[in-house]
């Protein structure tokens, strides 16, 4: 009986010489994925782009995957369809652990609205090639009429003018994680500034060990 | 025992890219951490959806200031929602100059059963003994994860290599010498990733092993497999590998004798080494 050459018994898993632990020596770090998840506006790529920095200025190899620029490469023939979503989500969660395993600090930002999604992408990275977990989440936990009235791509007022359909945080869902690493909020009212946000995450993964091999 | 040298937070301090210097951090202090799971709030209440999202089309716009570009975005045929480009202060230079190399991808194409996989593991081990960071992307092991929902008909081909090609772009951008092994049987498909990046960062290996050769090994009994009708569509068998017409590197048989895998690594670490890869 013959079969198309896409049986999955066909595909091989090949190891190599050069071990994750290596290349954590080599870099002096560990290699994790942390997930930054908020409302369109909630600051998620100022956050990346902050921590990205401030790993930088420490002498860490880090590496921003945004959503948005993702969708020119990688996922550009994905949109914004449920289905288009959670294979966006899978997709970047697969890069991450990628990035993660090479040693690196990734640091993906996506709105990733569904906890179902985010939840595949904690599980994926907490399989038997790893020992435990790296995949930090962290919340952006700002409130929808603050990220609408910074509106920074003019998103929420196409939405809202119903130009935009199944927009997060308008008319599609926002599931907030219910367990995060890390959560960045208000305090008084106030917004952390970037380099605010940034250092609250720096110090999770360095009391953490991520910061040292 | 190969030694290797440990990047510390020194070798970064003259790095004249990120203009940061170093700001004033606290002292460590002994806190013990635990992974502390923190509750949802309650101030995010789903609201219920509409029907599939409209797309709307949104002209391009620059807007330099916030540091988002507009694009306008087409989706299979239907132009998607204003997607920006977010740029980010910590360029591929800067972190060229941490790692000491540059960021390329060495992208090993051949029959099954050439060597692809074993020269990959000779080459990192190789650059690894050198300081160097590299990361394998074996077309078998991708399969495994980000390409899992694909398989082996032309369009799942072509959707197969794009992807790799999309993710050895963003490695090189990391400043990771990415080395992917994958039978990549198409030109058009291989050149469309030699074309995502700049100039001389795509380095084409070419393992020109005779199919005779490859199929004597047949070190995953594919070739049996497939010459007794079990696989179809099998590349060399019943589905054309085209050979590359311009790589950077081809590795052949001295007479009839293969070069064995370091030998090969050599052979593309020189290259690597006189094109500039190996220092920042």
């Amino acid at each position: 009986m013959s079969s198309a050459m896409g049986s999955p018994t066909n595909v091989f898993w090949h190891e190599c010489a050069v071990g994750k632990g290596e290349r954590q020596k080599l870099v002096n770090q560990q290699g994790c994925l942390v997930w930054i998840t908020g409302l369109s506006g909630s600051g998620k790529s100022t956050l990346a782009c902050s921590l990205n920095r401030e790993l930088h200025s420490r002498g860490k190899l880090s590496y921003v995957l945004d959503g948005d620029n993702l969708r020119h490469g990688l996922n550009k023939n994905l949109g914004f369809s449920p289905e288009d979503r959670t294979e966006n989500i899978r997709r970047v969660g697969e890069v991450g652990k990628l990035f993660a395993d090479a040693g690196l600090i990734c640091i993906a930002s996506l709105i990733s609205p569904y906890r179902k999604d985010r939840d595949a992408c904690r599980a994926l990275m907490t399989d038997a090639n790893f020992i435990e977990a790296m995949l930090l989440s962290v919340l952006m936990n700002i409130p929808l009429d603050v990220c609408e009235r910074r509106d920074t791509k003019g998103l929420y007022k196409l939405a809202r003018a119903g130009k935009i359909k199944g927009f997060t945080g308008i008319d599609d869902p926002y599931e907030p994680p219910l367990n995060c690493e890390i959560k960045i909020e208000q305090k008084n009212g106030v917004c952390p500034t970037p380099c605010d946000m940034a250092a609250q995450v720096v110090s999770y993964l360095d009391g953490n060990g991520f910061l040292r091999a | 025992m190969i030694s290797v040298p440990y990047y510390s937070l020194n070798s970064f301090l003259t790095s004249k890219s990120t203009n940061l210097g170093f700001p004033n951090f606290p002292s460590p202090s002994p806190l013990n951490f635990r992974r502390n799971l923190t509750s949802s709030s309650t101030e995010l209440a789903p609201i219920k959806a509409n029907e599939a999202s409209r797309m709307s089309s949104l002209k391009i716009n620059s807007d330099e200031s916030s540091g988002l570009i507009r694009h306008e975005v087409s989706v299979n045929g239907r132009r998607s929602e204003n997607i920006v480009w977010h740029k980010c202060s910590v360029e591929k230079s800067d972190r060229q100059e941490l790692l000491k190399q540059k960021g390329c991808v060495v992208w090993i194409t051949g029959l099954s059963g050439s060597g692809k996989s074993t020269l990959a593991c000779a080459l990192t081990r190789g650059l690894h003994s050198r300081g160097k960071l590299t990361y394998v992307l074996d077309g078998d092991n991708v399969r495994h994860g980000l390409n899992s929902d694909l398989m082996f008909q032309p369009e799942d081909r072509v959707e197969n290599i794009r992807r790799i090609g999309e993710v050895v772009k963003l490695f090189s951008d990391a400043g990771v010498i990415c080395i992917a092994s994958v039978i990549s049987p198409y030109r058009k498909d291989r050149d469309a990733c030699r074309a995502k990046l700049p100039e001389g960062d795509f380095i084409e290996v070419f393992m020109d092993m005779p199919l005779c050769v490859c199929e004597a090994r047949d070190p995953k009994g594919l070739y049996k497999l497939a010459r007794a009708g079990k696989i179809k569509g099998f590349t060399g068998v019943d589905d054309p590998y085209e050979p590359p017409l311009n790589s950077e590197i081809v590795i052949q048989q001295e007479g009839e004798v293969c070069p064995p895998p370091e030998v090969m690594a050599e052979k593309v670490i020189s290259y690597l080494d006189a094109k500039g890869y190996l220092e920042a």
